[in-house]
């Protein structure tokens, strides 16, 4: 089991595309650096595909078929290989990023740049390079913020988050994250609250069981 | 003897040929999905790839319209979910996916991206099925080894109230919230019972 366990509801939100665009990143991301929330989605997957299986079947129209068997003579549509900006090259980072829309970094602060990744306009998502050994400041939380660390190590009061840990922090926590010794850090933050009006996600966003 | 694709635990690239095994032994109507998909990916067989649409296709109309699409939408996203397999075929292994699971993980990420309106799909990698990035954990192959069919088994012996708000969840696509307004529940009892749900299924499959 995971040191930092994740809501299932969670998991179960981001599997019907209850998540925002940002969100979605961030999870898909931590899905390609965690094999047990990967097997819970796989889960679901196969718990969908037994209803498809036993579902009903209903009937087509009467081209469907000389339809599709015309659509797979066409030419497949040339797949772009998305390559990542130059400030990112020779990280070791999940592929699903590559699919991103990165902006250009800019410096925060003294140790710090930003890249903001162009998503719905849903909240914020971006990439976060902080470097070793600094303390973030105290901050409050005043929607849910997902961070994924992609390189280094963040202490926080859950305990120690690496590389493909996950942290969710809600409306009203504050914190003061402080980054590891060794090498600087990487993550992969969106906080944002849902898009899909559907969706009860500050509600079905708990904290981690653990802490 | 018959010949079962299936058995074949190499690399997709050394299959052996199937057109001339097929010949002799089966009809393509008599093969797995899986060997279907295989057949698709290795020999672009058309006539695999036309059974597949059929025996498929009509469950992915009636399954996207209980989603509130309209019959042409849920037809046309079935056709793209097809076109998708007839164009991913060969990232599929059965080692990792029964076909049925397969095609809905298609289809589930067809709809999600066109439910945002994105403006261009997804493009479905290799890694959007199974992660170059990840070893399969013992759990994650209990779970892999998984048929949609023996899943089924499972969710029957659920606990009526638990099978119903599971239902609603992953085949009617309704979110928490909209479930306890259907059934009448607070929204805390369908969480808990989803969770229990997921935790006997969890329990079934041995993870």
């Amino acid at each position: 089991m995971h040191p930092h366990h994740i809501d299932e509801n969670v998991l179960l939100d981001f599997h019907q595309g209850h998540l925002s665009q940002g969100q979605t990143l961030v999870m898909a991301c931590h899905l390609q650096m965690c094999a047990d929330c990967h097997a819970l989605i796989h889960l679901f997957d196969t718990i969908g595909a037994s209803y498809l299986e036993h579902g009903e079947s209903l009937s087509l129209s009467e081209e469907a078929l000389d339809l599709a068997l015309a659509r797979i003579e066409r030419p497949e549509p040339v797949e772009t290989i998305a390559v990542l900006p130059a400030f990112l090259q020779g990280f070791k980072l999940p592929p699903r990023l590559s699919q991103a829309r990165i902006k250009p970094r800019y410096w925060a602060a003294p140790g710090v740049w930003m890249a903001p990744i162009d998503t719905d306009g849903v909240g914020k998502t971006y990439l976060m390079n902080v470097k070793r050994g600094m303390n973030m400041p105290l901050h409050d939380h005043r929607d849910t913020e997902m961070t994924l660390v992609l390189k280094g190590k963040i202490a926080d009061y859950g305990g120690e988050f690496k590389p493909g840990d996950l942290c969710i922090r809600q409306a009203g926590d504050h914190h003061s994250p402080s980054i590891g010794e060794d090498e600087d850090c990487l993550c992969l933050i969106s906080s944002s609250a849902a898009i899909i009006p559907k969706t009860l996600l500050g509600k079905c966003l708990q904290p981690f069981a653990r802490i | 003897m018959m010949f079962n694709p299936l058995a074949h635990t190499g690399p997709l690239n050394q299959m052996p040929d199937l057109t001339s095994s097929m010949s002799e032994t089966m009809s393509v109507d008599d093969m797995s999905s899986e060997a279907l998909i295989l057949s698709v990916a290795n020999l672009r067989s058309r006539d695999a790839y036309k059974l597949l649409f059929m025996r498929y296709a009509p469950k992915l109309k009636s399954f996207l319209m209980s989603k509130s699409l309209s019959a042409a939408e849920a037809e046309d996203m079935a056709q793209d979910t097809l076109l998708a397999v007839w164009r991913k075929a060969h990232y599929f292994d059965p080692q990792k996916a029964s076909a049925s699971t397969w095609i809905y993980t298609i289809a589930r990420n067809l709809r999600i991206d066109r439910a945002r309106k994105e403006g261009r799909a997804k493009i479905l990698t290799e890694d959007d099925f199974y992660p170059s990035t990840l070893q399969v954990t013992a759990d994650e192959q209990m779970i892999l080894n998984q048929s949609a069919n023996e899943l089924s088994d499972h969710i029957q012996s659920l606990q009526p109230d638990q099978k119903d708000v599971l239902r609603k969840f992953f085949y009617e696509d309704l979110s928490h919230s909209q479930i306890a307004q259907c059934l009448n529940l607070p929204l805390g009892t369908v969480k808990s019972r989803l969770r229990l749900a997921m935790i006997r299924l969890r329990s079934l499959v041995g993870v």
